[in-house]
């Protein structure tokens, strides 16, 4: 596995840096398609409910991001330094059709082939998303 | 995300380029909110060039789409890329959006409309 770790401070534009990052990562690993997008797709939605609902913008707090990758699979933790993560994310209401949030925890969980939450000791939160490098498509092809 | 507007009889087109998310959408939902104060309610926006989307994008297209409606305009959207569209199809949103393959099918649906 090869280990890669980012940190972010808790601002809007963290999100672009992340995606570079990330771009990054996959491109060195030959990351590219479906499987490319489904990962930088379910990983901007992890760190988003971090900047938003886990260090709800706060600058001083950070969000870090570690990747282990190898051939077969890609294992992100994105943790945040906010408090009660864990209780958030279980009582988060379904998203109704016209609501203009929700989706993100969907989304996730569509494209990652295991999504875990755990509360870290300070009582952020840490969100662990595995991937298949092989997308779903390949397999039904195969 | 860069916009390009132009107009095509009453519709307004907006050509989006680059990422719909949290930090770009806000800039998309001035430019509409400018348009509908001028009553350009009639949007067509052509996503053929949008090549990332999350929830937070959508979000600002969900809002955009209930501004649209408060106005009593018409939002119609074209040229997902299949990333676009499949996320659209996962979240459910391709039922309460008009979606069309191409804009001059967006375009067309407009002349019928009036038409009828």
């Amino acid at each position: 596995m090869t280990h890669y770790e980012f940190t972010y401070p808790s601002v809007l534009n963290s999100e672009c840096s992340m995606l570079r990052d990330l771009v990054g990562v996959l491109d060195e690993h030959s990351v590219t398609g479906f499987p490319k997008h489904s990962i930088l797709v379910v990983i901007s939605e992890a760190f988003t409910n971090a900047l938003l609902h886990g260090n709800r913008l706060d600058p001083n707090k950070k969000i870090k991001i570690v990747i282990e990758i190898n051939k077969s699979e890609m294992i992100a933790d994105i943790i945040d330094e906010g408090q009660g993560g864990l209780r958030k994310i279980r009582k988060r209401p379904p998203s109704h059709q016209w609501a203009e949030g929700g989706r993100g925890i969907g989304i996730i969980g569509h494209y990652a082939s295991s999504v875990d939450f755990a509360q870290t000791e300070r009582g952020g939160l840490r969100v662990t998303i595995k991937f298949a490098r092989r997308d779903k498509r390949e397999y039904k092809k195969a | 995300m860069e916009i390009v507007m132009r107009e095509e009889g009453a519709a307004t087109i907006l050509n989006l380029k680059g990422r719909l998310d949290l930090a770009s959408g806000s800039g998309l939902k001035d430019e509409v909110k400018a348009l509908l104060s001028k009553e350009r309610t009639l949007l067509h926006l052509n996503l053929g060039e949008v090549d990332f989307i999350n929830s937070s994008g959508l979000g600002v297209l969900v809002s955009i789409m209930k501004e649209v409606r408060l106005h009593k305009g018409r939002l119609t959207l074209s040229n997902l890329a299949t990333y676009v569209e499949e996320i659209f199809e996962i979240t459910q949103l391709s039922h309460i959006f008009e979606i069309y393959k191409t804009e001059a099918e967006a375009l067309d649906s407009y002349e019928s409309v009036k038409a009828e």
